[in-house]
């Protein structure tokens, strides 16, 4: 590794313009004669709109226009779309309802868009659709989604009976139930994953225009995938063909999932601003992302573990309902089914495993891939069953789980993955010596000694991320490729700009992507401009999410290296007069091996520009494009253990110590690796001891603003102790696994442990906050006075 | 959502009954009050403006009374519309009782909210609400006695309800006492549908 090579702790380039102010972000640009848009939504969770009336709105003081949903559905804009196809097990296809961009008839959760002013300003748009009269008719809402499919239960969608879209299933039953038939212990556990709201720092936004002379659309958009965006938007909402709309997310504060999807907002705003002439800036206040983001978990689930004599795993069965919201929105169908039950083997060997999921319609806000996407879920099932395993059966967590490990790779689990390579036994073994887990009884003792209850909890995470052999997702249901497109263009003074389909919201692509070519030529990074987020600059691209960039986006950058890595060995072997299998490339020279000839990668680069001598078949230039398609999912493990100490008056929970050994490959960047797994497990300590989102019986969304929803702050997490394996992904480029997601998969699972291990009972549901903390201790009093 | 609450009144309970019956009396005790009109017997109409931190709005509320047994209890049904704000419905039950030369009104709410008001939480509302309260029952009792309502201690006297109202609160009160005996069909149910609309109110915010 040069000082700037893969492996360096090169500080993040961003950072400079985001500390200091001076980032570009949607809300940043202003554009000649732009108008603002409000959105009038439902306040009810379910009703008709039996009326709506805009002329009072159209009459006040500054105002252009009032876009309704009807407008749209005469205007042909299309209905916004599920991506990814999955069958019922008796393969009838899932029942997607319509999800029309803004219905005119009826609502189904609160916040839904009915219709949208644009103004002069945003206070006159705000004033004027406050005058928008809309008569509802309310109608009964299904918020428990675990009632959804109840006799008599509201009906969401008229043609989807029972609110069950898909009853899917993975892994063979029959096989499974003869496993815990014959186990000589079976572990059963009811488990929820609370529903969370992704809470990226940047409310999502746009900015719609059109150009009436050139015919084309502009959308400057809070997206983690902008050609995604153009392609839905063109293909499947009848904007405009993709030539004709450019779209741009520029810097981007966050997304964790929320911003792949492209929501009603966007698209009426596109259709407006054609319509009525003017570019339209909508920016969503702190509420709006509350009620329109697509939010993220929302499962209730039914698992049996069985062991065997010796304790080994013979059989896991996973019953789950997953709430999907009031419709499907982009990856809503794959998050609980693919990217869930494929990850239930775990870490382990248990040969049978089946898993149920039922996807049901609610009158809540659609749920869909939240950071980690069905991996936490899966995550939590398999490292809480396992814990409560060791519990029951009263031996060592950390032995139960090293006697279960698979040890031999690659290994095909029975839910579809195929694992390439992990030191399970490595990742354990770092653990339990950061922690000091033989000091623990004493830990635990001196805590009682204050009064505390102090418990201890393990989660041993795989995942599988890098998103996704193209084929594989095809053959899943997936709608599009997940392949990654990368271009480098080599300027005649030997610069570099780096196009790339990734898009940086946070992650830092502009650091480690350049630190990747500085490790390939040598040149310092400062000589590399990476340029994404523009369906005008870059060729194509799937965005950034499921922890691809890494895996799949620094794989096409590799690839795009390997093409000018050999057309600038053959020119500089055609101007040194040598062989070009004898050019070396280091330190920004190209060099004869063994010879003192050499020439400056400038030199090289002009000589391609200038094409004054180059040889008689090489195009002039140096510039090359190309696709990666990832041959395997990555699989990026990890054991983290968790110490939490509660205070058995207030029931708070404060997380004393936590440890993470993780195994992403080769770390490109371990400065931000490690802000990665902060941030990560910031959100799974948030999900296990303080996030929920809540709705009320009738479906009003009661925690919409940060006063009621609680966000993990920085005095309640511990200083974390990180480690690493690095095992190298044998099917990638680089040997990267990808890291976005790791902490927030391993971390609810691990906290719930300590926490259940603390209180001594498994009958507690996240958020763990003080109150149910403090309940569960009350409930329990007997039972820890007899102990 | 659910809401309680109890307010001693420095007047005897049948002039405070009476006292809920005219509606200017009414309209100037009601903070943000623009509008407050009788549909019949049972029913009322009222147009409040009312802020609550981030949200404010016109409500529009509508009213009916069931059950009045006068002059010691009533229940009151209706429904509030705040537009982008939000709404609220539901029902509360109010009394009043003997409390020697005092009344003491009670009132058990029980109400769903949507839209912003349910969106923007309790914790924020609840504290408007109580000034809602206090605002109302102070120029409610500064009109019958001239004294605040014991409810609040240290309660500054209520601004816009008050200013509006006579510097000499005993002749208020002669002025009130005529009006309530003038009305002779079913005479106490209009006031107490005006009552509602502070409930209603209380409820939408708290």
């Amino acid at each position: 590794m040069g000082i700037e090579g893969i492996g360096a702790r090169v500080l993040r380039k961003e950072d400079r313009r985001f500390i200091t102010g001076k980032g570009r972000y949607t809300d940043d640009i202003v554009e000649r004669d732009m108008t603002h848009g409000v959105f009038v939504r439902s306040p009810h969770a379910h009703a008709k709109v039996l009326s709506m009336d805009t002329a009072a709105a159209e009459a006040m003081p500054g105002v252009i226009g009032v876009v309704t949903g009807q407008q749209l559905i005469d205007g042909a804009v299309g209905n916004i779309i599920c991506g990814w196809m999955i069958y019922s097990k008796d393969g009838s296809p899932m029942k997607a309802a319509p999800w029309k961009v803004m219905d005119p008839e009826v609502v189904r959760h609160v916040g839904q868009p009915v219709a949208l002013v644009v103004a002069e300003t945003r206070a006159q748009a705000a004033d004027a659709a406050e005058k928008i009269v809309i008569e509802y008719e309310e109608l009964p809402a299904l918020t428990d989604f675990s009632k959804a499919m109840d006799d008599g239960a509201p009906q969401v969608h008229e043609d989807v009976p029972n609110n069950l879209i898909c009853d899917w299933q993975l892994g063979e039953e029959a096989a499974t139930d003869e496993a815990l038939a014959t186990a000589a212990h079976v572990i059963e556990l009811d488990l929820e994953q609370n529903r969370l709201v992704p809470n990226a720092i940047e409310p999502r936004a746009a900015i719609a225009s059109y150009n009436e002379a050139e015919d084309h659309f502009t959308l400057n958009s809070t997206s983690q995938n902008p050609h995604v965006a153009r392609l839905v938007l063109s293909a499947f909402y009848n904007i405009a063909p993709e030539h004709k709309l450019r779209v741009i997310a520029p810097d981007v504060g966050g997304g964790f999932g929320s911003k792949i999807y492209i929501y009603p907002e966007e698209i009426t705003c596109l259709w407006a601003a054609k319509h009525l002439g003017r570019p339209i800036k909508w920016v969503a206040d702190r509420t709006e992302s509350f009620m329109t983001d697509a939010h993220g978990r929302d499962h209730v689930t039914k698992a049996k573990l069985g062991l065997d004599a010796d304790h080994k795993f013979i059989g896991l069965k996973v019953e789950t309902t997953a709430n999907i919201g009031a419709y499907m929105s982009l990856f809503s169908s794959a998050t609980p089914t693919y990217l869930y039950a494929c990850l239930l083997a775990g870490q382990y060997t248990t040969p049978n495993i089946y898993c149920n999921v039922k996807l049901v319609y609610s009158h809540t806000t659609p749920v869909d891939a939240y950071r980690g996407a069905g991996r936490p879920e899966a995550t939590f099932v398999v490292e809480r069953m396992v814990e409560a395993a060791a519990r029951q059966l009263g031996v060592s967590p950390a032995e139960l789980r090293r006697k279960n490990f698979i040890s031999e790779f690659p290994y095909q689990t029975p839910v579809l993955m195929n694992y390439d390579k992990a030191d399970l036994h490595g990742l354990l073994d770092k653990g339990l010596a950061a922690i000091d887990y033989d000091g623990f009884a004493q830990r635990k003792a001196a805590a009682a000694a204050r009064g505390k209850l102090r418990g201890i909890g393990f989660s041993c995470y795989i995942e599988a991320c890098g998103l996704a052999p193209s084929k594989a997702v095809g053959q899943l249901g997936g709608g599009v490729g997940q392949w990654e497109s990368a271009e480098v263009r080599v300027n005649p003074v030997g610069t570099i700009e780096l196009l790339t389909g990734s898009h940086s919201h946070g992650q830092g692509h502009e650091t480690t992507f350049a630190q990747v070519i500085a490790e390939r030529f040598g040149l310092p990074t400062d000589n590399v401009q990476i340029v994404h987020g523009d369906t005008d600059k870059v060729q194509f691209g799937m965005g950034t999410y499921g922890s691809r960039s890494g895996p799949v986006g620094m794989g096409a950058i590799a690839k795009a290296l390997d093409k000018i890595e050999a057309k600038a060995k053959k020119l500089a072997g055609h101007l040194l007069e040598a062989d070009e299998n004898d050019i070396v490339i280091e330190g920004g020279e190209l060099k004869v091996a063994g010879t003192d000839k050499k020439l400056a990668w400038h030199e090289m680069t002009l000589g391609a520009y200038t094409a004054h001598n180059i040889p008689d078949d090489m195009e002039p230039g140096l510039s090359e494009k190309a696709f990666y398609d990832p041959a395997n999912f990555t699989f990026p493990a990890g054991t983290f253990i968790c110490e939490v100490e509660i205070d058995p008056n207030t029931g708070v929970t404060q997380v004393v110590k936590f440890v993470a050994v993780d195994d992403f490959g080769v770390i490109v960047n371990p400065n931000i690796v490690e802000g990665q797994v902060h941030g990560g497990l910031a959100q799974g300590i948030g999900q296990a001891l303080f996030e929920a989102c809540h709705y009320d019986d009738a479906g009003q969304l009661l925690t919409a603003s940060y006063m009621d929803y609680c966000m993990p702050r920085a005095d309640d997490l511990p200083n974390f102790a990180l480690d690493h394996i690095e095992t190298p992904n044998p099917n990638n480029p680089l040997g990267v696994k990808g890291c976005g997601e790791a902490g927030a998969i391993g971390a609810p699972a691990a906290v719930m442990n300590a926490v259940t291990d603390a209180l001594g009972t498994e009958d507690i549901t996240m958020p763990a906050t003080p109150e149910k903390v403090w309940r569960a201790i009350q409930a329990n009093r007997p039972a820890m006075a007899a102990e | 959502m659910e809401l309680t609450g109890e307010h001693r009144i420095p007047a005897p309970r049948q002039r405070v009954w009476e006292a809920l019956q005219d509606p200017e009396v009414l309209k100037e005790c009601i903070k943000g009050c623009q509008k407050l009109e009788k549909v019949d017997e049972s029913n009322l109409v009222a147009k409040v403006q009312a802020k609550v931190g981030p949200v404010k709005a016109t409500f529009d509320a509508n009213v009916a009374i069931v059950d009045p047994v006068a002059p010691e209890r009533y229940t009151l049904v209706g429904e509030v519309k705040g537009g982008v704000a939000g709404f609220a419905k539901g029902s509360a039950d109010i009394s009043l009782a003997e409390d020697g030369d005092a009344t003491i009104m009670s009132y058990h709410a029980k109400a769903t909210v949507g839209g912003k008001l349910a969106q923007l939480g309790s914790r924020l509302v609840d504290t408007t609400a109580k000034k809602y309260a206090a605002d109302f029952f102070e120029a409610f009792s500064a009109k019958l006695g001239g004294g605040a309502s014991e409810a609040e201690t240290g309660a500054a006297p209520a601004d816009a309800a008050v200013s509006a109202a006579p510097a000499q609160p005993n002749e208020q009160v002669s002025d009130v006492a005529p009006t309530g005996g003038g009305v002779t069909s079913n005479p106490y149910l209009w006031g107490i549908l005006a009552f509602a609309v502070v409930i209603l109110l209380l409820i939408a915010l708290a």
